[in-house]
């Protein structure tokens, strides 16, 4: 069972990133610990993929492991792969690995500000990626010129500040800056947008779908926020409890969410112009890991569970062609 | 950055004055003086004593003599030691020489090597090298100074392999320089070893913590996200801010090795600033006491100052606009 996209999104070209059935552990005081469950995807050259969830539910982990940068111990890969451009990263040289991060793929993160090295200028961290991926282009022109490609204001001044000068939305586009430097074929976006304030986190959002359609890159994207995926994302991922419960394309997910987490989620995002109706939130909590509830992890929470929701774990099924759903009951 | 510093050693001269009126009060506290002992010579008058006392100033209140002192002190001059009949500059000078000597050479060796063993360790964390290197500080800072400077003075006795105390050997007059320059550092290996044994465990195990820290910031995370190798990642990247922290600790460090000498100079015989200002509070001495603690405390500071400059340069966050 691995979900992929159909005839109807119209993608020609191999994988560019293929998980399948990646499970991961984190050991804690010896006891191992099942973050991400039998996660499966692809993710297909020019595509954008949004991987939606609250926190704690595996997606950064599954977003890091596809550059293998979760350390590991804590983390213990248990089964499945992830290939990059047809290639395994969990059988990749360190070598390998070092040309794969930032020459395949590029990520950007949550918070800017602790993600730049804060002891050096930031047009010598921008200088530092092109020396890696592209040394013919190593020069101050490059990077100035980069700086002007994500919309950073006098760009010849800014490369000599520190990171701690700048605001934190310059910061970020610093980092995607620097994340473009190498000519990554997928930017994978860990929440890019949580530490800023609303403004700012429109503006790179923008400066995000402007970017892909200029450049033709793959993206990534985690977020917990629907209101962004109808703007960036071909195909939803959503997950829960380290798994996916439903899979479809934007579109069609935000039109007729058929999982009753994927519903809750969208019910708790506020709407402009909307209805007033009071802003519903999910009762509970995400379970911490190795304490998941057993059968659907999501019934404890779940307005429409029945008796049977406690006693197996339901499977992801293809619904609807293209359209996936962890839930027997989806159709009521 | 001058101001800066301007205004640092600005604060330097309260606190000195301060320092010195409060070591020549408890001073003064204690009974007796210089002469009390000539009180027991049968062949000393009173009448003599007085004179002796009066020369000295002795006969007037402390605050009367600490006016004095202070008054010749702004001139940079500290009096006269009556114990040692020599101007108390003159013999300072010559005792805080020795002292900076073994102070640096100990900073230079447990910083040398507290920093690679400290790296090292955290690289390798759990493993033997990291285990061994615990153990060595466990060690290191389990065992008190005296206690080490007297198996140091023994290990020296027993084997004959170093010299027990001072700085030279009695006949360094009839050495070549070269020679005079191969005894001097023999004498300093044993003193500058204790004391840097000490601190060399504690430099050493917070490098490692502060490289753990560190080496789980996110901005490693990007470095390795980059394709950098991982020994830019750790030795570029997340070293050049794990040291910082132990910049600020290198001024801690000058005061608890000024400290430390102290001790290892009394027990070892090293003659420095402290043995100077041990023989001389048992002797009554205060413009001797008074002047080292004065050099020690503007020691301490400009130190602190130091680390400071070192860690605006090294953290561009801190730096002053």
């Amino acid at each position: 069972m691995s979900p992929t996209p159909d005839s109807n999104t119209n993608f020609s070209s191999a994988p560019l990133l293929e998980v399948c059935g990646l499970q991961l552990d984190f050991l804690k005081d010896g006891q191992a610990l099942r973050a991400v469950d039998d996660v499966s995807f692809e993710l297909k050259a020019g595509e954008s993929i949004c991987l939606v969830g609250e926190s704690g539910c595996g997606k950064s982990v599954t977003a890091l492991s596809v550059a293998r940068l979760v350390p590991s111990p804590p983390a213990r890969y248990v089964g499945g792969q992830i290939r990059v451009n047809g290639k395994n990263v969990f059988e990749m040289s360190p070598k390998e690995l070092q040309q794969i991060r930032g020459g395949v793929v590029s990520y950007i993160f949550q918070e800017p500000g602790a993600s730049l090295n804060p002891v050096f200028r930031v047009g010598d961290q921008i200088l530092e990626s092109l020396k890696l991926h592209r040394p013919a282009s190593a020069t101050r022109e490059e990077v100035v010129q980069l700086l002007k490609l994500v919309g950073i204001p006098a760009p010849e001044a800014r490369i000599h500040d520190y990171p701690h000068q700048l605001s934190g939305g310059m910061q970020q586009r610093i980092m995607i800056a620097m994340a473009l430097a190498s000519h990554p074929r997928l930017l994978i976006a860990d929440e890019p947008t949580t530490a800023l304030d609303v403004t700012i986190q429109a503006q790179i959002i923008e400066l995000l779908k402007d970017l892909r359609q200029r450049i033709g890159m793959s993206l990534l994207l985690i977020t917990h926020n629907f209101g962004i995926v109808g703007d960036l994302a071909d195909r939803v991922v959503v997950m829960y409890a380290g798994q996916i419960v439903e899979l479809a394309a934007s579109a069609t997910l935000l039109a007729r969410p058929l999982h009753p987490y994927t519903r809750a989620l969208m019910n708790s995002v506020p709407k402009l112009g909307g209805e007033s109706d009071r802003l519903t939130a999910i009762p509970g909590n995400v379970p911490n890991l190795g304490s998941f509830p057993k059968g659907c992890r999501f019934h404890p929470r779940c307005p429409k569970a029945r008796a049977e929701c406690s006693e197996s774990v339901p499977e992801l099924r293809e619904v609807e062609p293209g359209h996936w759903v962890r839930c027997p009951f989806w159709m009521s | 950055m001058w101001t800066f510093i301007a205004r640092r050693l600005l604060y330097l001269i309260p606190l000195l004055i301060g320092v010195s009126l409060l070591t020549f009060l408890l001073m003064s506290l204690t009974p007796g003086d210089y002469f009390s002992e000539l009180e027991q010579n049968p062949q000393i008058s009173p009448a003599t004593l007085a004179q002796l006392r009066a020369k000295a100033h002795l006969d007037k209140p402390w605050y009367v003599r600490y006016g004095y002192w202070l008054a010749n002190a702004a001139r940079l001059d500290f009096g006269y030691s009556i114990a040692n009949k020599r101007p108390a500059s003159e013999l300072i000078f010559e005792r805080l020489w020795n002292t900076c000597l073994l102070s640096m050479a100990a900073i230079v060796l447990a910083w040398g090597v507290a920093i690679p063993l400290g790296i090292w360790a955290a690289v390798k964390k759990d493993g033997w090298a990291d285990r061994s290197c615990s153990l060595i500080a466990f060690v290191g800072l389990s065992i008190p100074e005296v206690l080490l400077a007297l198996l140091a003075l023994m290990f020296a006795a027993s084997t004959g392999w170093f010299p027990i105390g001072g700085t030279q050997s009695s006949d360094y007059f009839l050495m070549t320089q070269g020679q005079v320059l191969i005894d001097r550092l023999h004498h300093l290996i044993l003193p500058t070893a204790v004391l840097a044994a000490s601190e060399l465990a504690g430099i050493m195990r917070q490098m490692r913590s502060n490289l753990l820290d560190t080496l789980r910031a996110e901005f490693v995370t990007t470095a390795r996200a980059k394709g950098l190798r991982e020994g830019s990642v750790i030795y570029r990247h997340a070293l050049r801010n794990a040291i910082n922290p132990l910049l600020t600790m290198f001024g801690y460090s000058l005061a608890s090795l000024l400290s430390g000498a102290f001790i290892v100079e009394n027990v070892m015989a090293w003659p420095g600033l402290g043995r100077l200002t041990m023989e001389s509070l048992t002797k009554k001495d205060p413009e001797i006491v008074v002047a080292s603690v004065v050099m020690a405390t503007a020691l301490l500071v400009v130190g602190n100052l130091i680390a400071d400059l070192l860690l605006a340069w090294s953290d561009p966050r801190i730096r002053v606009k």
